[in-house]
């Protein structure tokens, strides 16, 4: 369990870093579907296997295909990364640790306690559903309307001025 | 047993990697996914809480998240296109107008 936990964290901080660092947007974006890829296995872990599988579908299929389709419909160039932003992004980790640090000595969380496994896994897709649907049912639909209004402003945001000109002279 | 102060380090060490990609990166697709990274990092550390108290809220906060953040995705995405379109570049200080 630990030693997966371990290899788990591995492959993100290193694909983590990955993203960031590389210049190529291309490159940084396959690195984010390896990290997401990972995160989805930290739940499975954590034995939220709905959450997992929803991470897989959403995120590092849907998301990241749209994500990838931009970038290659964008033809944009290699980042010119030089020892200035290296710089500035190990000035940035840096202070990002000096407040993690901040964080650990002031929080009151006990840093030995384990995880208590009980013996009905938590995160299944019938606990999880049953849930989703009695307490948080208005919390869904409204989800699903915001994203409805996503569509719609996405389509309004990437109209062409053509297509925009064509439609004024219809109506 | 994984004790959940390691999922509190990793969360923070992934959260920490994603605020420096968004601060220091110069392309807005890069800035976009630094914003995922964080997200995701958060979501780690929402689901090991919500492992360690039993207690299935922090999986629907989780839920919600992922919802919005699909939902950021493709407004995002799409006001990356028009900014595209209308500069020719995806650099983020070619998003200056409002320097005057």
């Amino acid at each position: 369990m630990l030693i997966s936990f371990y290899l788990i964290a591995l492959v993100l901080v290193l694909s983590a870093f990955a993203v960031v660092l590389l210049p190529n947007a291309i490159h940084s974006a396959l690195c984010l579907i390896v990290n997401l890829l990972g995160v989805a296995a930290m739940f499975a872990l954590l034995e939220a296997h709905f959450l997992a599988t929803m991470q897989v579908i959403v995120y590092a299929g849907a998301i990241m295909v749209l994500v990838v389709f931009v970038l290659m419909l964008l033809n944009m160039k290699r980042e010119a990364l030089g020892l200035r932003q290296y710089t500035l992004f190990a000035f940035s980790f840096l202070v990002g640790s000096l407040f993690l640090a901040f964080i650990a000595a002031s929080s009151s969380i006990q840093w030995g306690d384990a995880l208590q496994y009980a013996a009905g896994s938590v995160g299944t897709i019938e606990r999880v559903g049953r849930m989703l649907f009695t307490r948080y049912v208005f919390a869904f639909e409204a989800a699903s309307l915001l994203i409805m209004a996503a569509v719609v402003g996405a389509v309004m945001l990437s109209r062409t001025k053509k297509s925009q000109h064509l439609s004024g002279g219809a109506s | 047993m994984i004790p959940v102060s390691h999922f509190v380090i990793l969360a923070t060490v992934l959260f920490i990697i994603g605020v420096s990609g968004f601060l220091f990166r110069r392309n807005v697709i890069v800035v976009f996914m630094s914003v995922e990274l964080m997200l995701n990092a958060v979501n780690i550390l929402f689901i090991a809480f919500a492992r360690m108290h039993e207690n299935l809220v922090g999986e629907m906060a989780v839920f919600f998240v992922m919802a919005v953040a699909a939902a950021e995705a493709a407004v995002g995405l799409a006001i990356i296109i028009a900014f595209f379109r209308t500069r020719m570049s995806v650099d983020t200080d070619d998003a200056a107008a409002m320097h005057g």
